[in-house]
């Protein structure tokens, strides 16, 4: 169990670290000087689903009623998305690989057990209905799952439960000189397993795995491990693999870099595209997949096979040229950064521009090691001086409207577009910029404003901290320096230390006071937000804000316990109060300051489409991850 | 025949020919060795490895970018090593692009920057001259300084500011106003030759901005020069008409100084255009070699950097035995 724990302990704070630094590094260099259409601004359709019961969806200009066909009046041809990443290969798990636009691109070919709706919410993907957890009172628990009827690959073979378990027996295959034993003694037991996947955690806890149908399979763990419907995110096609899960593995490793089986033919798809040809440097071509089994995403109109005939996903490094290419209508969709790059297409009526909150979110957390932030008065004072209002304002509101909560986020576990969202730095009556709170609570500590108004501490000093970020975020550049000002107003002085993406991130990351004051970054959330608690943890890897609370540990355990989902989220939000406030931990809580979420967004064309898709999330889906509801313009 | 393969004047150019090979060879071996020593010191795997998590970047990987990469031998050792590659024809693997070999990739986008670069340089060239010509002739008439200020346009335009102006006109102006859009303005497409046709239209048209304008002025200098030499007037005087005096006796002892500069434009242009190929997502070697560098990918960006260097070394040298081929007054001892 202690085992278990430390290990999976450290992929969650492992796999977290990636997609900090994923997140951090996206390269957007962000403005917020255009003005668009928000989310809540843009039109929903409502459709009858088959069984009489309406689905709102995205902004498709029609209504659809039962038995109409959603791509009728729809024009022929391929839609066309022009990014400027190409993905190195396609295997997902390849540590030389780009993992975003790897997994945009798969989004469009392989479904999972569960999906994420664009509120960041699981919905049963491939399954039939939710799956029944159940306390199997011993400490183990089970899941049990139906899948949908009738589900087939693209090639037409069966989609069963058994495919299901050959993805799991594919991800747990050891190496041939490997035992189970040995992993209980190997110092890397990562380095045994033949799939490359960059985490286990949920995996590696499985104790039995039980397939009673070709619809129905249950799966049990020795513990209950709270995201376990973000495990089989994808499924992989058995009959396409060797029988022996080792083989298949390093099958599977050859295959998914260039989608391609030793046979020579792509592999088979769940989704609604198919993978039909790369052309390196220029373009990656799906075709659409006729045996799709139809999404249940309550975020698509189209329940149905997709209306375009296949995608295109053009490389076009420069994001002039994609705005350019997409004016020219020789791109449909694009989702690129910066955000100034969407200025002009909101503003025309020739183009969609279509954001969500997103799970991704800025933050500044403070280093309680550094002899400022130690004291409770500095961390609190800058929690009131920080005027998050005037960040999203400035920065946000003019290009995605209403679409984020004017006071900033208060939460580092819920999103404020997720219904378990509490607003716990606003109800502690922080980020409203009251500076003279800030100067009330740092006289009271001792401090003494100085000449030139900055505060110092008799025996620690002028109160000047160093805030961090990847050099070149236009974006976090400028929410520095309007913090700065804030702190400024409030007798603090914040001095900017930005460093290169890939440096920044190169220091250690266990809270070196000399290194890390205070550090900005994004975090991503997501519909299970245990993995955030990895960075606040004791003596983590993945801590830089110098955390240690021995209640909080324990706090953390037992929400990661809590089957019951509405339990777990108080859970989580108590969890949250931690660092966020001083309320459950008055000597060393508040360390963080969250401030706002940073939109996904992207753009499409009126002209050349006849309707659009609902915008994805920012986590791993991208503009294909419903493009089922995409409509060439007839 | 045999008398002239053996004359005295081509057995100086032969050695000359044979003096330049050599020293280039010495020049490009330190121009590869500055140039391995600043990319491995600008694009480091160290860097890769240090941010990427064990998860992902687990032992086996780590293990074989350490291999890869011989980081654990010094600068000067990997350099060593990766020249005895280089000269075997393995300039390492693209880890970044499917790890396939580097020589496997440039084979690929070569090719793609020989289409931009041929056209560009051939239009190029009669363009220049035939304007350089033209401003020589008419010098300071209205046609010469209008020229002349679009010349100083041209050279001034940043390539990528004129790359997506051509964009904005061709692909949404023109179509806002005709309704058909002529060119591509990304990316290659190779349905049939129009397709093709329209792919290049606006990427060469880019390329020949700045040339075409330096040519140009380059051109006019050179063509003043000769036709105020004492030969013209005499021409002129013995009654030559215009026409023969311009094209058949100044022309061509213009053209000898334009040597030097179509070889280095050209070598310039087959190292592809960085800018160029990027605004228009054209598959070459340019956009590669910046594609490259955002993804730390050490061997690619070694191998084009050492490819453009030997190609402007090999068309520096090509100038220079040209210049004393086409002008007898260039003596190579």
């Amino acid at each position: 169990m202690n085992l278990w724990r430390s290990r999976k302990l450290a992929w969650s704070g492992l796999l977290l670290a990636f997609v900090l630094i994923a997140a951090a590094c996206g390269g957007d260099d962000d403005t917020g000087e255009a003005t668009t259409t928000s989310a809540a601004e843009q039109d929903a359709t409502t459709t009858a689903a088959p069984d009489g019961t309406t689905t709102t969806g995205a902004d498709t200009g029609t209504t659809l009623a039962e038995g109409d066909d959603y791509c009728a009046g729809g024009g022929e041809g391929n839609l066309i998305w022009a990014h400027e990443q190409e993905p190195p290969d396609m295997h997902l798990d390849d540590p030389a690989n780009n993992l975003t636009t790897t997994a945009w691109a798969r989004q469009a070919l392989l479904d999972g057990l569960y999906g994420i709706t664009a509120a960041t919410l699981f919905f049963p993907e491939l399954l039939a209905e939710e799956a029944v957890m159940t306390d199997n009172g011993d400490g183990t628990f089970t899941a049990t799952f139906v899948l949908r009827d009738g589900l087939v690959w693209s090639d037409g073979d069966d989609l069963t439960g058994d495919d299901v378990k050959f993805t799991f027996d594919a991800i747990m295959a050891l190496g041939p000189d490997t035992t189970p034993d040995d992993q209980e003694t190997d110092p890397d037991p990562e380095s045994d397993f033949i799939y490359l996947i960059g985490d286990r955690t949920g995996y590696d806890t499985v104790t039995e795995f039980a397939v009673t149908s070709p619809t129905e399979f249950s799966i049990t763990w020795s513990a209950f491990f709270g995201g376990w419907k973000a495990m089989f995110a994808e499924v992989y096609p058995s009959h396409v693999f060797d029988a022996d899960p080792a083989v298949a593995a390093a099958e599977m490793n050859d295959a998914f870099r260039e989608w391609t089986l030793a046979s020579g033919d792509p592999i088979p798809t769940s989704g609604p595209m198919m993978f039909e040809s790369w052309d390196r440097g220029v373009a990656m071509h799906f075709v659409r997949n006729d045996n799709y089994n139809g999404s249940q995403s309550p975020d698509v109109v189209n329940t149905g096979i997709a209306c375009v005939s296949g995608v295109d996903i053009t490389y076009v490094l420069d994001t002039d040229a994609q705005v350019n290419s997409l004016k020219a209508n020789q791109a449909h969709v694009i989702m690129t950064q910066p955000q100034q790059q969407f200025t002009e297409l909101a503003t025309d009526a020739n183009f969609t521009v279509n954001p969500q909150a997103g799970p991704v979110w800025e933050h500044w957390g403070l280093n309680i090691l550094n002899v400022h932030l130690a004291k409770t008065e500095v961390r609190e004072a800058l929690a009131h001086a920080l005027n998050k209002q005037q960040v999203v304002e400035t920065l946000y509101t003019p290009l995605f409207g209403d679409l984020l909560p004017a006071a900033g986020l208060g939460n580092t576990y819920w999103m404020s577009n997720q219904p378990q969202y509490e607003d716990h730095q606003g109800e502690a009556g922080y980020g409203t910029g009251d500076a003279d709170a800030a100067r009330a609570l740092l006289e009271g500590a001792g401090y003494v404003a100085g000449a030139d108004g900055v505060y110092e501490h008799p025996t620690d000093g002028r109160l000047t901290l160093r805030v961090g970020t990847t050099g070149g975020n236009q974006l976090r550049e400028l929410q520095q320096q309007l913090i700065q000002a804030q702190m400024a107003a409030a007798g603090i002085e914040i001095v900017i230390e930005n460093l290169p993406g890939g440096e920044y991130f190169s220091v250690p990351f266990g809270g070196d006071p000399t290194i890390w004051e205070i550090t900005q970054f994004a975090w991503v959330g997501g519909p299970w937000p245990g993995s955030q608690t990895f960075s606040y943890r004791t003596g983590s890897g993945n801590n830089p804000y110098g955390y240690a609370n021995a209640d909080f540990d324990a706090k953390a355990d037992e929400c990661d316990q809590i089957v019951d989902e509405a339990e777990a989220a108080v859970c989580y939000n108590e969890l949250d109060l931690f660092v966020t406030t001083l309320g459950p931990d008055g000597e060393s809580g508040l360390i963080v300051l969250p401030l706002t979420q940073k939109p996904s967004f992207y753009a499409y064309s009126n002209t050349a489409l006849s309707a659009g898709a609902i915008s994805p999330d920012a986590n791993s889906a991208g503009p294909i991850v419903n493009v089922v509801d995409f409509k060439l313009a007839g | 025949m045999d008398d002239a393969a053996t004359s005295p004047g081509s057995l100086i150019v032969l050695a000359y020919t044979v003096r330049r090979l050599f020293s280039s060879i010495v020049l490009l071996f330190i121009g590869t060795g500055v140039v391995f020593y600043l990319t491995s010191i600008s694009s480091n795997p160290e860097l890769l490895l240090a941010t990427c998590p064990p998860t992902r970047c687990g032992p086996e990987f780590r293990a074989e970018m350490t291999e890869m990469y011989q980081l654990d031998k010094s600068i000067p050792q990997r350099y060593v090593s990766w020249l005895g590659d280089a000269v075997q024809g393995d300039l390492g693997t693209a880890v970044r692009d499917g790890r396939r070999p580097v020589t496997e990739v440039l084979g690929e986008r070569l090719p793609k920057t020989l289409m931009l670069a041929i056209p560009a340089f051939v239009l190029t060239g009669l363009i220049a001259v035939g304007l350089g010509v033209y401003s020589a002739v008419r010098q300071y008439s209205f046609g010469d300084n209008t020229l002349t200020a679009f010349s100083f346009v041209g050279i001034s335009m940043p390539t990528f500011f004129f790359g997506l102006l051509l964009q904005v006109f061709w692909g949404v102006w023109w179509q806002d106003w005709t309704g058909t859009r002529p060119f591509y303005v990304t990316g290659y497409h190779d349905a049939n030759f129009m397709d093709i046709v329209a792919s290049l239209t606006l990427p060469v048209t880019t390329l020949m901005l700045v040339t075409v304008a330096g040519e140009a002025r380059f051109g006019r200098a050179s063509m003043l020069e000769v036709i105020n030499s004492e030969y013209i007037r005499t021409a002129r005087a013995k009654g030559v008409s215009e026409r023969k005096v311009i094209f058949r006796h100044a022309l061509r002892n213009a053209l000898i100084p334009l040597v030097t500069i179509w070889a280095l434009d050209f070598a310039a242009l087959l190292s592809g255009s960085v800018i160029t190929e990027t605004v228009f997502a054209w598959p070459g070697i340019g956009s590669y070699f910046l594609r490259s560098i955002t993804n730390y990918d050490l061997d690619p960006v070694m191998a084009i950097m050492v490819f453009t260097a030997a190609i402007t070394i090999a068309f520096n040298m090509i100038a220079d035995v040209m210049y004393g081929v086409l002008d007898p007054r260039v003596r190579y001892d």
